[in-house]
């Protein structure tokens, strides 16, 4: 492969676990919950956030061209730990006001709301984010110490990325595969329901969204260190969107229907085609993407309701000589 | 003589304007079925909120064994024991028919996060136990679904027999049933209350809102007649077709 390629490769393939995590996050929040977070991607925003003012020295040094708080220049793990730190401390922030009272349709409103408003304050906030420009800069986690080429070094964060994507699979997978798991699904189903069998609904729901959010920060810290930047326009609410066709088209409640749905949406219709030569009016090919997304949903949504791979139910084995009876 | 399973005393609710509960008084004695009847808009099914914790009462107390529990979650008057099912299904649809019944387990450490994330093994005797009374269940009702059957493609009876299945799973020391025999052919009637029988047989105390007064008449005894939101009067169906004044309610009504 020459460089350039594996260039190409590697940054497609640390995207693909961004994108898985962030569809496991997602996935535990709306397709095992219920929960319609369309704020999701402020989570994975302030994770990114968190990641890099932690990464970063000073704002005062380099002659103070941006501006930002903390700049603990802390060393690897501890930023991506912050990250899901901060993504969790979030949505607890967030869900305790949106998730106690409200019906889902309006939970749903007020995510829109909250994504709305993220950007509204991170860009105004020019003390606190840099404005609308953003952070550049943001060091690398173990560049320095691994001492590798540009290329090694992208396979060397492509090992990162997938080490924490394997931690968060099997922390998705123990959640649905246990009984809370199957308790956060009664709810989704029906909460009134699984309120009179004695669960309580809004803790669960908390459970769900929290972690949800720690994960969605952690998927931010790993793409932000990557491609040490950090700017609100690349965090603007229709990136929510992403991930929920990604998660409708995977199979909604199936977490390896989200993993199916983050390499279908995010990877190979969003990152993979920015490859593709303009043409026509400028911005034209970006445009498009859109509403090939929009498309791809509808059929699946259309002839697979359910997604590739729908959920499906926990089976439990008969112990051995079950209806028979047995003398000792 | 021991005091009641359940003691509602003066309740009373508005929506809006409307006086749908007003000064309504009675107990529920320990292993029986207590009926409550009367025409559309009595406030039986009100009455039947507030005693589960959906709905809190403006006025008014609910004792239920021994504690006072007027306005607290329903979800904490479940674990205390007092289960309610719904007037229409309410079955988790995407879950299978057995894990429907899994999730009414009370007290699963399997549901605490830390467990979850722990592993398997922190909730696995546990889980073998419920799915081995969850199993019990299922053929006890005869439920001719398959136990990893999706809910939601169950018929309208089958999933009456799963509610009252699953609420069992809760194990409930007193059953608030709304309306159980809606929508259900006469045949499968007859059985659900065969099961209600030998459920109260066993120990299980029960309050039921229940329209089908053929029901009522084999199942309730006591029962309590309410209108425009008050409890008109009590007693076994037999003395209650004689009384005036509730044949009166249900022709108005």
């Amino acid at each position: 492969m020459s460089s350039s390629m594996q260039f190409y490769v590697s940054n497609l393939l640390v995207y693909l676990g961004v994108d898985v995590m962030a569809c496991l996050g997602l996935n535990l929040q709306f397709g095992v919950a219920g929960l319609i977070n369309f704020a999701f991607i402020v989570f994975q925003a302030a994770g990114a956030y968190t990641a890099a003012v932690l990464t970063l020295g000073p704002s005062t040094a380099m002659g103070g061209f941006q501006s930002y708080i903390i700049g603990a220049h802390l060393p690897f793990p501890l930023p991506f730990l912050a990250a899901a730190v901060v993504g969790g401390a979030l949505s607890l922030l967030v869900g305790l006001v949106a998730l106690r009272r409200l019906r889902s349709d309006y939970q749903a409103m007020v995510m829109l709301v909250i994504s709305l408003i993220a950007t509204t304050v991170v860009t105004n906030a020019t003390g606190l984010f840099n404005g609308s420009n953003g952070l550049a800069l943001i060091p690398q986690p173990l560049k320095s110490t691994l001492g590798l080429s540009p290329v090694g070094y992208q396979w060397a964060y492509v090992v990162i990325t997938f080490v924490c994507t394997i931690l968060v699979w099997v922390v998705v997978r123990r959640i649905t595969g246990s009984p809370l798991g199957r308790a956060l699904r009664a709810v989704r189903d029906n909460d009134a329901a699984a309120a009179a069998l004695g669960k309580n609904v809004t803790q669960l729901r908390l459970v769900a969204f929290v972690t949800g959010g720690a994960i969605a920060g952690l998927s931010g810290a790993v793409l932000a260190q990557f491609i040490t930047a950090w700017s609100p326009g690349s965090w603007l609410f229709p990136e929510s969107f992403v991930y929920f066709a990604a998660i409708i088209v995977g199979g909604s409640g199936n977490n390896l229907g989200a993993i199916v749905g983050a390499a279908l949406v995010p990877v190979a219709f969003l990152e993979a085609t920015r490859y593709i030569p303009q043409f026509g009016y400028p911005g034209l090919v970006d445009a498009l993407q859109w509403v090939v997304v929009g498309l791809l949903t509808l059929t699946v949504m259309w002839f697979r309701p359910r997604g590739v791979f729908p959920e499906r139910p926990q089976r439990f084995a008969r112990p051995p000589g079950h209806g028979t009876e047995t003398k000792t | 003589m021991t005091p009641p399973l359940l003691s509602v005393r003066n309740l009373a609710i508005n929506f809006g304007g409307v006086q749908a509960v007003r000064d309504v008084s009675f107990d529920v004695v320990e292993g029986s079925i207590t009926g409550l009847i009367g025409p559309n808009g009595a406030g039986k099914s009100s009455v039947l909120a507030i005693v589960s914790g959906f709905l809190s009462p403006k006025s008014g107390s609910v004792t239920f064994d021994g504690n006072e529990v007027s306005g607290q979650a329903p979800f904490r008057l479940a674990r205390l024991g007092l289960v309610r099912t719904f007037q229409l299904s309410s079955e988790f649809e995407r879950l299978s028919v057995i894990e429907n019944l899994l999730v009414a387990a009370p007290g699963q450490s399997g549901e605490r996060l830390r467990d979850a994330l722990a592993g398997r093994w922190r909730w696995r005797d546990q889980e073998a136990a419920s799915i081995e009374r969850a199993r019990g269940l299922l053929d006890r009702f005869e439920i001719p679904a398959k136990e990893d059957d999706v809910a939601g493609d169950l018929s309208g009876g089958q999933k009456r027999l799963l509610e009252l299945a699953r609420a069992l799973m809760a194990e409930p020391k007193l059953l608030l049933l709304d309306e159980p025999m809606a929508g259900v052919n006469p045949a499968l009637i007859r059985r659900i209350e065969s099961h209600l029988l030998a459920l109260r047989d066993e120990g299980l105390s029960m309050l039921m809102v229940e329209h089908e007064l053929g029901v009522v008449e084999r199942l309730c005894d006591p029962v309590i007649v309410m209108a425009q939101g008050q409890v008109l009067s009590s007693g076994t169906m037999a003395e209650l077709r004689t009384n005036q004044e509730v044949l009166d309610a249900y022709l108005a009504g």
